[in-house]
């Protein structure tokens, strides 16, 4: 039934389409009008690249929704001089796109563990774990053992390409672990956490069994902690954790490998050998904060130029990890600004890669509780308050919109969060609050968190969809609403496509 | 709607930081104009060295009830359980060494501090914590 209306639309819409070329299109050099006419014949050009894939590249935003992602394409538009909506961000020109959903199997909203395990291992698993099957329980220490899963590293690691992960978190966080480790728990990123006798490595330790393995050859994030053992202090004076008494940094060293600390040494870095760069003792700096720290299209630079002396290719991780973060701390500003230094590592890629024969994927691996109000004229700052609709021009009136409490509110906000406009006053029961009045050079200062409503210690992830942008081989496999786990389907296909 | 005038001085502050040596008593100190970018002592934090100032800040969840202290963070400290954990601090923070016992402020509402302040590496005996910056003989209030 269904089927046979669409034919009758279609059919209606040939028929109005020939007829079309009678009649005399009064629009038809709107700028409009012949933009997109030149978009289509660019979209029509577009063959499917059936090529095998020689090089995959991931690239993961993490918590960089939808709607993350519209707030970034704002801020690079409007940063550019522009107002902002019109602006294309370099994964947007790719071709092919798809809607990602995101649970997990116990989870409507994800965390980034099992997400990430899905685009390494192509099946989904529990919030918290890393790289295991439901088979294994959630802390349980024998389930790594147990229902541990083969990852795409693994599998490419064997078809002889090399592998590497470049993160601005913490690189035993859960989006680059995904690429090298199995964990029962996301948090076990040393020996720490880990329970005593516990039956699988922490994450950083298995880093090194990976290093060992073979199947990592390029790493560069943050998180020296981790690697350190406690009382020993790193290069900027930060601690090691570890108990264990093992300095993995020495260990990754005494195989060959070169350790990088700050964008100084990293920049005299050997590209030819392989590189382990950890750049801070947690997560990297917000982008807005950056110093003394190479950017992530630096990072992702360095490691394309490492990795593709492979012959035979290779499988990169490229993790924004703190678009996650900057929505947590509910500041927009620096989800913005650290998804404006994602993009340029997309476009830094795409620029150095063949395209013949390289498969780029951007996707996030979940959204957040950040939501856009309206109606705001062209051009509203897209971290600020919303400006009125101008009735007879283009740009914004310069007059911020009002609520019915009389006061102006911003473009974004969160459901949830620091931001809260709730506070619990001293001896009462109930959270009470009212909105504060705001200027837009305070709505716009780096600082300032979105007003939210639920009262939170951190916002939340969301379990709405997230968008796959890609080019490449087998790119066009991407179409539809797919199940988050079908993006390692995808590479797969592409790696060993005949 | 207090934030404007007072943020208009300490821009021009930035600019004329000698004027601002004078003036930074009568107005509170936003926490990041006392670092440079690169964590820095920013020349008005050189300025104000030893005098008793007021920043503006958020209040950290306190490490230890019934303490004199307490950590002044830029932006209210989102305390999510998948990023972070408690030993990792922003390093754009102020320590804060209070005259009474610290009566907790909920860690997003604005909070202004006045104390001494203090530059340089100091390693809190009791709570091991960490500073480069401080406030000592502290009072605060919301904003
Ligand atoms: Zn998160």
């Amino acid at each position: 039934m269904t089927f046979r209306i669409i034919t009758a639309t279609l059919v209606g819409t040939f028929l109005a389409t020939s007829a079309l070329a009678e009649v005399a299109v009064s629009q038809k050099d709107s700028k409009w009008y012949t933009d997109a006419q030149a978009r289509i014949d660019e979209l029509a050009a577009v063959t499917n690249n059936t090529n095998r894939a020689k090089n995959v590249i991931l690239f993961v935003a993490d918590g960089n929704g939808i709607g993350s992602n519209y707030a970034t394409r704002l801020w690079v538009g409007q940063k550019k001089g522009g107002l902002g909506d019109d602006h294309v961000l370099p994964q947007e020109a790719f071709p092919n796109l798809a809607l990602v959903k995101t649970y997990t199997t116990n989870g409507q909203t994800p965390d980034s563990s099992p997400t990430a395990s899905a685009m390494n291992t192509g099946v989904k698993s529990r919030n918290g774990t890393v790289n295991l099957d439901d088979a294994g329980d959630y802390e349980d220490c024998n389930a790594a053992a147990k229902a541990g899963l083969t990852t795409f590293s693994e599998i490419v690691t064997d078809m002889g390409k090399s592998v590497g992960i470049v993160t601005t978190a913490r690189l035993t966080h859960a989006t680059p672990a995904a690429v090298y480790a199995k964990s029962a728990h996301r948090d076990w990123e040393d020996d720490t956490k880990l329970p005593e006798k516990c039956a699988q490595k922490d994450i950083a330790a298995q880093m090194v069994d990976a290093v060992n393995a073979g199947t990592l050859d390029f790493i560069m994030g943050g998180g020296r902690q981790h690697f350190l053992p406690n009382g020993i202090t790193d290069d900027e004076g930060g601690e090691g954790r570890r108990m264990d008494d093992r300095n993995l940094v020495e260990e990754i060293k005494s195989k060959g490998w070169q350790y990088v600390w700050n964008d100084e040494t990293a920049k005299a870095a050997d590209l030819t050998k392989p590189v382990l760069g950890i750049f801070e003792a947690s997560h990297m700096k917000y982008e807005a904060d950056r110093t003394g720290e190479p950017s992530l299209a630096e990072m992702t630079e360095m490691a394309i130029k490492n990795l593709s002396a492979n012959d035979k290719g290779y499988y990169l991780e490229v993790e924004a990890g703190r678009v996650d973060h900057a929505n947590h701390d509910g500041n927009m500003h620096r989800t913005v600004t650290d998804g404006e230094a994602f993009a340029a590592a997309i476009e830094k890629a795409a620029s150095m890669v063949d395209l013949n024969e390289t498969l780029i994927i951007v996707t996030a691996d979940h959204s957040h509780a950040i939501n856009f109000n309206g109606y705001c004229g062209r051009g509203t700052p897209i971290t600020g308050l919303c400006y009125e609709v101008d009735d007879h021009g283009i740009e914004h009136t310069g007059k911020p919109s009002v609520a019915l409490d009389g006061k102006p509110y911003t473009v974004a906000g969160y459901l949830n969060g620091a931001g809260s406009i709730l506070h619990q006053e001293e001896g009462a029961n109930d959270w009470t609050g009212s909105r504060p009045d705001l200027t837009q050079e305070q709505a716009t200062d780096p600082d300032y968190l979105q007003q939210a409503l639920l009262p939170m210690t951190s916002e939340t992830h969301s379990g709405e969809d997230v968008a796959v942008f890609s080019t490449g081989p087998w790119a066009h496999l991407f179409r539809g609403v797919i199940e988050q786990n079908v993006i390692f389907h995808v590479m797969l296909h592409a790696v060993t496509a005949e | 709607m207090t934030g404007l005038p007072r943020r208009s001085l300490i821009l021009g502050l930035s600019a004329l930081p000698f004027a601002g040596v004078s003036r930074a008593a009568e107005g509170a100190i936003l926490l990041r104009d006392l670092y440079n970018k690169d964590l820095s002592f920013s020349a008005l934090a050189e300025a104000n060295k030893g005098q008793r100032i007021t920043v503006d800040g958020f209040m950290a969840p306190p490490l230890r009830a019934d303490s004199n202290f307490f950590v002044l963070t830029r932006r209210p400290m989102a305390t999510c359980p998948f990023c972070s954990s408690a030993a990792d601090w922003p390093t754009d923070i102020v320590a804060i060494y209070t005259k009474r016992l610290v009566k907790v402020i909920a860690f997003n509402i604005p909070i202004a501090v006045t104390g001494l302040l203090e530059l340089g590496t100091y390693k809190d005996p009791e709570f091991g914590f960490v500073s480069r910056v401080r406030l000592a003989d502290a009072s605060y209030e919301r904003k």
